[in-house]
């Protein structure tokens, strides 16, 4: 209807009014000088408008324009994937045969693959470095070597904390608390660092004279610090708690040999007795609390006897008991048999 | 012949068929392969990298699942949303919380268009995944850029 107004001319509405109705395409070539379009429901169009590809002006790279004296930290101020227009260094990347090029920055999927530390050039660390500083305080003086750490907080506590590419910052495994601690360290006596020794069990290692305690049991680690705390605490305290029943303790409870308390002292103090005349009948305590530094070589006896007991047969021990043997009863050295 | 330009729609399986050792019958040397393609899987940190980074692919790496399902989530997303633009491969990187999306895109669109799109997938993703997404694109003209043969 609103073709029929815009060109009502005298004379002239019907004929046009006709010629619309019968193809709409007649109305088509009027198109350039009138405002509104008209429906083209027949497709008779000859005309097809082809869809012309624009060419969208791309400027030069960023790396063309740089200045080679730029603060490249703020070119690249974080972490991003790497991008040919910003990088201005000739890189290459990818496997060609032999006697190929390989590809190169544009257009290269591999560099964007691969982390970047651009954001992470020297200066830019040095810079960075400096401005934490005053965040940072001063090593106690005190604490300048391993040993004098060691010796004023002994217990060590390990904990991991992890870090993942995820969006939570849970991880299970940063429950584990390891307590060490060495045992030298620990105030006990005799009877409480044996006593220690046996409640710790495989927890006590020889070599390093450290003492290991892992909780994992709990769902935090706040719970698994305090509990194993509440371990090291209260099999400190055991330790030194003497029960009646320990008392009883036989010789052969002994967890090494103890050459005062065994029959090898009582053949050497009879012997002693019996070489110089004066055999008498010693009680158990006094077998026990015998000097044997009155005796030649006595001492060396002893030390040679606890050792392969203690230490094992080894033919360093054997030889030692050896040597020591002939020394006590004066026998002359043992002669190497070629 | 467009379908064939985009790389996405030949699944990575397909890639080996597409490799150097399978052309001695092919002679007319036609058919364009990206870097990607033209090194099937097994070349795979020896010719080229993982396409995804994350601790999750680690051993004893935790949300396994949820990160592969995920990172197939974006993929797909990105090449709906950047539909027919798209010339190389989606990579996704993770750092912390921070996804980063890294692709080559064709400049078959008007920068005005790129940039709505660009806003759209960071903040769409953004809040589907409840992570801040970060698009890291690369543009090139058309698709013959990324071309690295032709078997």
């Amino acid at each position: 209807m609103s073709l029929f107004i815009k060109h009502y001319r005298p004379g002239s509405i019907f004929k046009k009014q006709i010629l619309w109705r019968l193809n709409s395409s007649v109305a088509e070539n009027h198109e350039s000088e009138e405002e509104f379009r008209v429906l083209d429901i027949l497709k008779k169009r000859d005309k097809q408008q082809k869809r012309v590809a624009r060419r969208i002006d791309v400027p030069a790279d960023r790396a063309e324009k740089m200045s080679t004296d730029q603060n490249w930290g703020n070119v690249w101020p974080g972490p991003r994937s790497f991008h040919p227009s910003t990088v201005p260094l000739p890189i290459r990347q990818g496997y060609v045969p032999k006697g190929q090029v390989p590809p190169g920055k544009k257009a290269n999927a591999e560099l964007m693959k691969i982390p970047n530390f651009l954001h992470l050039t020297p200066p830019v660390v040095k810079t960075q470095c400096e401005a934490i500083k005053k965040f940072c305080t001063e090593w106690p003086k005190l604490l300048n070597s391993d040993e004098a750490i060691e010796k004023h907080y002994p217990v060590e506590v390990i904990t991991s904390d992890y870090c993942h590419a995820s969006p939570t910052i849970r991880n299970p495994l940063a429950r584990v608390v390891t307590l060490r601690v060495k045992l030298s360290t620990l105030n006990l006596d005799k009877h409480a660092k044996d006593k220690f020794l046996r409640l710790v069990g495989d927890h006590y290692d020889e070599k390093t004279d450290l003492i290991t305690l892992t909780a994992d049991r709990c769902p935090m680690r706040r719970q698994n610090l305090d509990y194993v705390n509440y371990l090291l605490t209260a099999t400190y305290h055991e330790a030194w708690t003497v029960e009646d029943w320990e008392k009883e303790k036989m010789e052969a409870d002994m967890e090494y040999y103890d050459w005062n308390n065994n029959q090898s002292k009582k053949n050497l103090v009879n012997w002693y007795h019996h070489c110089s005349n004066k055999d008498k009948a010693l009680s158990e305590d006094e077998y026990k609390s015998f000097d044997i530094s009155v005796i030649d070589h006595g001492e060396e006896y002893k030390l040679a006897v606890s050792s392969l007991f203690n230490d094992g047969e080894s033919e360093k021990t054997i030889n030692n008991y050896d040597t020591a043997v002939r020394k006590l009863l004066g026998l002359p050295e043992r002669k190497a048999i070629e | 012949m467009l379908l064939y330009w985009l790389p996405n729609f030949i699944p990575q399986q397909h890639y080996a068929e597409l490799s150097p050792e399978n052309t001695e019958s092919q002679k007319k040397r036609d058919k364009p392969l990206t870097y990607e393609m033209a090194n099937p899987p097994h070349y795979i940190a020896h010719r080229k990298t993982w396409n995804s980074w994350n601790t999750s692919n680690l051993k004893d790496g935790i949300r396994r699942s949820e990160t592969a399902l995920e990172d197939e989530f974006i993929r797909r997303f990105m090449n709906g949303t950047w539909h027919g633009l798209v010339c190389s491969e989606i990579i996704i990187k993770r750092q912390f919380n921070h996804i980063r999306v890294a692709a080559i895109i064709r400049r078959a669109v008007s920068p005005t268009k790129m940039y709505f799109l660009l806003g759209y997938s960071e903040e769409l993703m953004a809040n589907w995944l409840q992570c801040p997404v970060t698009l890291e694109l690369q543009t090139v003209d058309s698709f013959k850029d990324v071309v690295f043969k032709y078997i």
